[in-house]
């Protein structure tokens, strides 16, 4: 064809919609994200505790089955409160692990690799990416917490019946609100981390450091100045003090009275910590950066 | 002539190594990357400086027989197993993989240099940093912590009570460390593209180190570093017990695996590619 002939056409596709542009990103992120073995067997080795943990809720409600094993009821775990608290504490652990793992590459090759303005010359704007990226964890961490959590309660309300279902129904909520706490918490920092330090072994590092250094810190800080402030900087009692809320547990990590930190304090931390990160995303995912 | 050639070989390297010391010293403590360490060197310093300024604490500390021990387990925790292996992790790993994502390590392989200097000098530059800042790190939180005792108090603890024998004790852990975590992390971020994973078992198996068979015990580094401690260190309930290592044993083992550690990482750097488009 020769050159004159070529004209400016405008795309006469089907476009995607404009609410579900941002999931373009995880498409494309699931196929790198699952290229590292390592990666995807980690996310295989998540489900072993929901897989040990719906053997437990069936064998409860299978006398045959516990005849079969010579297993007392009385012996297996009680299904309750803090079984599931204790479901969504480990699998919440695994999905840190998953995020330092899968999370810090995301923002940071794009922004390495001065990629930024193909995704934004684009009609898709910088929410939608930071959206877009987010859901990448966001989806992923949610399959490994909160939607085998809830399909845990499931079977165990469809096995024990519609009377404990009703009793029980705040835990459903407890448990797709403390999960999603984290998650939220967790993939802002992984995306914020990723887009400040471009290395992303140092923001895997980094992110593990966020976590364990303030830990130990805040202990000693409680411990010697005698006070409960120690545990602002520290991210995991944070959102266990949320969990401990949501599911009815007062102080469920045993520490004296005094060193409970209230959970106002808390939910005011990590809700001041996920602004605190957006305002650092917004300052960093640009199209364009002035270098002085 | 042979003798004349390898002294003539030494004095050369050890320029080439005095060259490579002075463009990493600028980058080891001016370089943006600098920042982090310096926050995580002035933490215990903080620690120990509000330790001393808060009242209550101070009070405790001037009136407790028991403060070399509260001063030892905080050492342990903080300073010596987060804040020196994390610093010694960020230090000695950035010296290879931070010239890679900065794709500059090439301007060091194209120079007529045995990539044997290159290590060591790189090596040598990450000491020098590492030791200054932890070291100042460890003596600024004894001088934070012990002067909640008093000017007086602290003059005669100093000359009477063996205290400058271990406050020197503390800072020769604390630098021995920056020699056995240094080379460790050097050594891995030479060998691994992502040195995250690596790293991370290195943390457990270091902290874990007490639930660990007596023979298990001895393959780490802070079991002889907490063997030296002037003041011991409890290690709680579950610890398994271990036969003590002396000083004479710990030191000299320490400073053998870190030369085995930096051979190794000259070994691998002789046969190293760069790729960064890889990174």
């Amino acid at each position: 064809m020769a050159v004159y002939e070529h004209s400016y056409k405008p795309y006469e596709g089907a476009q995607t919609p404009h609410w579900a542009r941002f999931l373009v990103l995880p498409r494309y992120a699931y196929e790198s994200v699952f290229k590292s073995k390592l990666a995807g067997g980690f996310f295989a080795f998540c489900y072993v505790c929901p897989l040990i943990m719906l053997i437990l809720i069936y064998l409860h409600h299978n006398v045959s089955a516990l005849a079969a094993l010579r297993f007392n009821v009385a012996d297996l775990i009680a299904i309750d409160a803090n079984f599931f608290r204790f479901f969504v504490t480990f699998q919440g652990g695994l999905g840190f692990l998953f995020t330092v793992l899968v999370g810090p590459p995301l923002v940071s090759r794009d922004l390495a690799n001065n990629a930024l303005p193909l995704y934004l010359c684009r009609p898709f704007s910088r929410a939608e990416y930071v959206l877009g990226k987010m859901s990448v964890l966001l989806i992923l961490l949610s399959a490994i917490t909160w939607i085998p959590g809830l399909l845990l309660f499931g079977l165990q309300a469809s096995l024990a019946g519609g009377g404990w279902l009703s009793a029980n129904l705040w835990l459903a909520w407890a448990i797709v609100a403390s999960s999603g706490v984290g998650i939220i918490v967790l993939s802002l920092l992984a995306l914020t981390l990723s887009a400040w330090i471009k290395w992303r072994t140092a923001a895997s590092g980094a992110l593990f450091v966020l976590f364990t250094i303030p830990f130990g810190l805040g202990m000693l800080i409680n411990g010697v100045f005698h006070t409960r402030w120690g545990h602002l900087i520290n991210l995991d009692v944070l959102i266990q003090t949320v969990a401990d809320g949501l599911f009815r547990q007062p102080n469920s990590m045993d520490f004296p009275p005094w060193m409970v930190l209230p959970l106002w304090a808390a939910w005011l931390t990590l809700g001041c910590l996920c602004a605190f990160c957006l305002l650092l995303l917004s300052r960093k995912v640009r199209a364009y950066e002035v270098v002085s | 002539m042979a003798t004349k050639m390898a002294s003539s070989d030494w004095s050369l390297w050890l320029r080439q190594i005095g060259a490579i010391l002075r463009i990493e010293i600028k980058k080891n403590f001016w370089g943006r990357r600098a920042l982090l360490i310096y926050l995580l060197a002035a933490v215990p310093v903080a620690f120990f400086a509000a330790m001393a300024l808060w009242s209550e604490t101070a009070a405790d500390i001037r009136r407790g027989t028991e403060s070399d021990i509260i001063f030892a387990n905080i050492y342990e925790a903080l300073l010596l197993r987060s804040i020196v292996f994390f610093g010694c992790a960020w230090v000695f790993m950035n010296l290879f993989r931070g010239e890679i994502v900065d794709k500059s390590l090439h301007y060091y392989f194209l120079a007529p240099l045995r990539r044997e200097v290159l290590v060591a000098g790189k090596y040598v530059s990450g000491l020098v940093a590492a030791c200054a800042l932890f070291g100042m790190s460890a003596l600024g939180s004894l001088l934070f912590f012990y002067a909640a005792r008093g000017y007086l108090d602290n003059a005669q603890a100093l000359l009477s009570n063996g205290r400058l024998g271990h406050a020197l004790s503390y800072l020769g852990i604390t630098l021995l460390g920056c020699f056995g975590y240094g080379a460790v992390f050097m050594f891995i971020g030479l060998f691994f593209r992502n040195p995250i994973i690596p790293g991370l078992l290195v943390y457990g198996w270091e902290w874990l180190n007490f639930l660990l068979p007596p023979v298990l015990k001895k393959i780490s580094i802070v079991h002889y570093l907490h063997t030296l401690a002037p003041v011991p260190v409890p290690e709680g309930p579950l610890a398994t017990v271990a036969e003590t290592t002396p000083a004479w044993i710990s030191v000299p083992s320490l400073l053998l695996f870190t030369t085995v550690v930096l051979v190794l990482a000259a070994v691998r750097i002789r046969r190293m590619e760069i790729r960064y488009g890889a990174e």
